[in-house]
């Protein structure tokens, strides 16, 4: 067992009594099922730009990205972040159309384009396993990360984290995780530019931390990483990592929670910006660590080990501690919003479906107790997690992006769009997307094209097929 | 051929991506602060038009025109 740290153990503890605290006030603000899934629909813009940066930096960005960097270099910029962010200003175009439907969910459009309310609880289900998956996955890493640093044996950190996420969640919906987001999001950005201008201090600026890198390997800062990734991987990586931007439960929520379409505008403008900034100076501090670990014989076994070694054998304490609290603050701010949207699902988009006459009251108190059993389910399962759910985890950008980008996108566009021809393009894109990624891809294509282009051509035939057939979909939404 | 210490094709994808990520905000300022082009929102129109809203529909499970 790794020596317990105290500095670090009781900065740990003291963030975790602040979000709790501020879980506490949400719970007194929270009157409503409306304020515990959205906000009220009353989220401002600045509110809302600091909720979606903390949603969108989790555990595998902070850690994962950085041990990428360490292990193929800056390469991840082209492959994965280049992708994120042109799906998150792709968004920004779409979003005045998301939010004029005035709908709170992703079955909620789904279900609106199709003409199909049996789309709420299917579609439903899918992004419940979707988020829990993605749940087990961010606690498993937070544990990790935390036993590593402050030395408590990890069975007891799970939990720990698990029951404080929980508890916060529960009590204030939406309100509690999108302020604590707010002081999540301001201290992930702030920390991780502080961590890169000392390592920049440190290693004797920019340019001498990338030519040190290039000297270790040049592959390390070429953007191809000198032929590891083929172009058309690379796009194929774009498209899918563009696609959960449209199709995450989450971004869907949060576009209904802001207070109008000029809040939704903005958020996504403003997190557009920030977030480049934040993933290039990541990226960057990825191949600093590198260089800085490397350079005192400090190389790690496994590459996502490389930023705790950074922040526990490296940086001094003082820098560390705000590492650290930039770290939990990835975590619990994407994880808390995953768990907020298990209760919303489960609630808003199978139970109301099966209960359309349901009270407000009960549908909170369904909300409530979904976000307690899969957030302790979750928690349980990443105690001890089964190779199965890492696997599984690995076809989530690829049945969202194959299942619904297109069909569900082109629906809110399409006037009188076969609401048949977009449940077959559906199920015909998740079907193949996931199968064929699988397989390892077909004849050398990458499943996410497979999956894309079948639901493409199934839409486009089905339509001239099935286009005088009802319910028709699409477009009701700024004609 | 090197800026910052990386190659010019690594420092361009570094630009693209910023710009990537800036294309919202850069039409935002454009078109609607610079231009002062209204957005296009019609749940403002509908509230004023004292018409449904998602907040009325929270639990009519969200049942629409149209459904099945």
């Amino acid at each position: 067992m790794a020596e317990i740290n105290p500095f670090y153990l009781g900065t740990f503890v003291v963030y975790l009594l602040i979000v709790l605290a501020i879980g506490l006030w949400g719970y007194t603000q929270t009157s409503d099922v409306m304020d515990f899934w959205a906000f009220g629909q009353e989220m401002g813009p600045w509110l809302a730009t600091w909720s979606f940066v903390a949603n969108f930096v989790s555990a595998v960005s902070v850690i994962g990205f950085i041990g990428a960097v360490y292990g193929e270099g800056y390469t991840l910029m082209t492959h994965t972040i280049f992708g994120l962010m042109l799906g998150t200003s792709a968004l920004y175009f779409a979003v005045d159309r998301v939010r004029n439907l005035d709908l709170l969910t992703f079955p909620d459009i789904i279900a609106s384009v199709t003409g199909y309310q049996v789309a709420r609880p299917i579609a439903g289900t899918v992004l419940l396993g979707n988020g829990w998956l993605y749940l087990v996955m961010q606690l498993v890493g937070a544990s990790l990360l935390v036993t590593t640093i402050t030395g408590v044996p990890y069975e007891y950190m799970v939990w720990v984290i698990g029951i404080v996420f929980i508890a916060y969640t529960v009590l204030g919906g939406l309100i509690s995780v999108a302020w604590t987001d707010f002081l999540q999001g301001t201290l992930m950005v702030g920390a991780v530019l502080l961590a890169l201008g000392y390592m920049i201090f440190d290693l004797g600026g920019l340019t001498s931390i990338n030519q040190q890198f290039a000297s270790l390997n040049a592959a390390n800062v070429h953007p191809t990483g000198q032929g590891a990734y083929t172009a058309i991987g690379i796009i194929a990586t774009i498209v899918a990592f563009f696609g959960t931007i449209f199709t995450e439960q989450n971004n869907i929520v949060r576009i209904a929670a802001t207070k109008n379409v000029r809040a939704a505008k903005i958020h996504l403008a403003a997190a557009g910006v920030i977030l480049s900034v934040f993933y290039s100076a990541l990226v960057i501090l990825g191949g600093a660590t590198t260089v800085a670990l490397d350079s005192n014989g400090m190389a790690v076994q496994t590459q996502d080990a490389a930023f705790p070694a950074l922040i526990t054998n490296y940086v001094p304490s003082g820098v560390g501690v705000i590492i650290i609290l930039a770290v939990m603050s990835a975590i619990l701010s994407t994880t808390d919003t995953r768990l907020h949207s298990t209760g919303i699902t489960t609630a808003r988009d199978i139970y109301s479906y099966f209960r359309p006459d349901s009270s407000d009251d009960s549908q909170l108190k369904v909300s409530r107790v979904a976000t307690i059993v899969f957030g302790i389910t979750a928690t349980a399962a990443a105690v001890n997690p089964p190779g199965t759910i890492i696997e599984l985890y690995n076809f989530r950008a690829v049945l969202l992006t194959s299942a619904f980008l297109i069909p569900v996108y082109l629906g809110l566009y399409w006037v009188g769009l076969s609401g048949r021809a977009i449940l077959a393009s559906v199920v015909t894109g998740a079907i193949l997307g996931v199968a064929t990624e699988i397989t390892g891809g077909l004849f050398g294509i990458p499943s996410t094209f497979i999956g894309v282009g079948a639901a493409t051509l199934v839409l486009v035939v089905g339509h001239m097929l099935l286009g005088g057939s009802e319910p028709k979909g699409g477009a009701m939404a700024g004609d | 051929m090197t800026i910052l210490g990386m190659p010019d094709a690594m420092f361009l994808v570094f630009v693209a991506t910023l710009l990537a990520g800036s294309l919202g905000a850069m039409h935002y300022v454009v078109v609607h602060v610079l231009l002062g082009k209204p957005v296009n929102d019609l749940a403002a129109d509908r509230a004023a038009e004292g018409g449904d809203s998602t907040k009325d529909r929270a639990t009519d499970g969200g049942q629409i025109d149209g459904g099945n």
